[in-house]
């Protein structure tokens, strides 16, 4: 964990926050988030019982276009695009197929898509935004901490947005200040929600 | 005779005189892995021939162990089989107790997570005490052991060995009534067991799992089971022919003081009950036949010589 800039396990029970710190380390090591992670502080009192992980992200990557891995070419009748990477292919074709139909979208080997219309601007079809990968990051995150707190606390709240997250778990409901809680814990990194 | 718990490791090369030389020596082999080109036998030998096996071993570069816990079935408890426990911790302490000679079965809990929310079902109950032993494998936390642990072992009839994350004394401290065994620092953790202070943990394990089976054992010799498991297990190989084509690993795991039986109830219940031992004497006179909760498997629970007033 020497590459995150702030990490620590309050606990109540000494030997307990130990044993959680190591496997804070181990899962988010095993699920390749360590150096997404720049603050982390996890909260349990087994006691309430309760769980609270909050956490600040680095600088994520943006929005991904398809300027990004294709290069655009306007003509007449069609629009070519050729394809630099496959990764983003997939969610590229469904939006096409949404946005121009199933008829007008044409695929003529792996790395060309052909598309039937009229008239369009090069630029509107180049910042077609095609895939968010803050939004898986932060699933995988979140999960992480599901596997990091302890197994029987089913009742959850969870927030990520704006390079931070939080993740909440309990056995019973949940207090009714918890927010007011998970403010306090972002204060400890010296941050705020 | 005085029959002892061993592993034998050798070769294959002429491994079958090794087997031959202990079941004429008068003891049993409970279970035979060949892996490549090494076997290991887990077997049940007489104490006074072991230097005479170690002697015709060693010109074949095989090796004699004792292994205390040869012969006895374990039941290696964990609180649910979602990956918070599993592979680490519940498999390395399973496979740790297997490699010292125990059969181990792995119990995982439908909704044995949580504090307040913990549970145990009347099936998981009776294949427990099934078993002779039980090891409970718990978490990190004090106050959720002292909490739960009342729970889980309500109706629990075997010798308990506990496993949690609090050293210990802790352990001693919050358990009431105590139970038989305990191991602390050794609760949930998630990465592999493979450094010497985690190794040494999981042999404090096995450690304390042969102290209290040793007490078992000094219990059961004052009133012996009117038959060995062991030799009831060699019966029911020679007279039993269907037993060969039970494809599992032990087709009939010994317990300290009965079987498990891996063919369907229904029908061979009485088949078994009806089998000869020695001199007119049956299965059914001196045991008793059960299924079991697991599958449907046969129980047989050996009667002890004060009950059957029978020894063969």
């Amino acid at each position: 964990m020497d590459a995150v800039e702030y990490f620590e396990v309050e606990c109540p029970e000494k030997a307990g926050g130990e044993y959680y710190q190591r496997i804070a380390d181990v899962v988010l090591l095993d699920h390749n988030l360590i150096r997404v992670i720049r603050k982390l502080h996890i909260f349990i009192d087994p006691r309430i019982p309760l769980f609270i992980a909050t956490g600040v992200t680095r600088k994520l990557p943006g929005i991904v276009h398809i300027r990004d891995f294709a290069d655009v070419s306007v003509q007449e009748q069609k629009v070519i695009l050729s394809i630099g990477d496959e990764a983003y292919l997939a969610p590229l074709l469904k939006i096409l197929w949404e946005k121009y139909g199933k008829e007008r979208v044409e695929q003529p080997d792996r790395f060309t898509i052909v598309i039937r219309i009229e008239g369009a601007e090069l630029k509107e079809i180049e910042d077609v935004p095609v895939y968010d990968p803050t939004e898986s990051l932060y699933k995988d995150l979140i999960y992480a901490l599901q596997v990091i707190q302890p197994e029987g606390f089913k009742v959850r709240r969870q927030y990520y947005g704006k390079e931070k997250f939080y993740l909440v778990a309990s056995e019973n409901t949940l207090p009714e200040n918890i927010e007011e809680i998970v403010r306090e814990k972002f204060a400890l990194m010296g941050e705020s929600l | 005779v005085n029959l002892v718990p061993v592993t034998y490791k050798g070769g294959v090369y002429r491994h079958d005189e090794i087997m031959d030389l202990i079941e004429d020596l008068g003891g049993y082999i409970i279970q035979k892995h060949v892996l490549a080109q090494e076997v290991v036998l887990q077997a049940l030998v007489p104490k006074e021939d072991i230097d005479l096996i170690a002697t015709i071993a060693k010109p074949l570069t095989g090796e004699i162990i004792p292994s205390p816990l040869v012969g006895t079935e374990i039941a290696v408890v964990t609180m649910s089989l979602e990956i918070h426990h599993l592979p680490h911790a519940s498999c390395d302490v399973a496979e740790y107790i297997r490699r010292n000679g125990a059969k181990t079965n792995m119990v995982g809990l439908a909704r044995g997570f949580g504090k307040r929310i913990a549970q145990l079902n009347d099936e998981e109950r009776d294949v427990i005490n099934e078993h002779d032993l039980a090891v409970f494998l718990l978490g990190d936390f004090e106050t959720c052991i002292q909490q739960k642990f009342p729970v889980l072992r309500r109706g629990i009839t075997v010798p308990i060995v506990i496993c949690g994350g609090p050293d210990k004394e802790t352990l001693q401290r919050i358990i009431d009534p105590p139970v038989e065994g305990y191991v602390g620092g050794i609760g949930r953790f998630m990465h592999r067991t493979k450094e010497s202070e985690e190794l040494e943990k999981l042999d404090e394990v096995v450690t304390e799992i042969t102290r209290v089976l040793d007490g078992q054992r000094e219990e059961i010799a004052k009133d012996p089971p009117s038959v060995s498991p062991a030799r009831l297990m060699d019966v029911i190989n020679e007279q039993v022919d269907e037993i060969h084509e039970v494809l599992s690993p032990t087709p009939i795991t010994v317990q300290m003081t009965g079987l498990r039986v891996k063919l369907p109830y229904d029908t061979y219940a009485r088949i078994l009950k009806n089998l000869a031992i020695e001199g007119g004497v049956t299965v059914g006179e001196i045991a008793d036949i059960v299924p079991s909760r697991m599958r449907d498997y046969i129980l047989i629970r050996i009667k002890p010589f004060s009950e059957t007033n029978i020894m063969v």
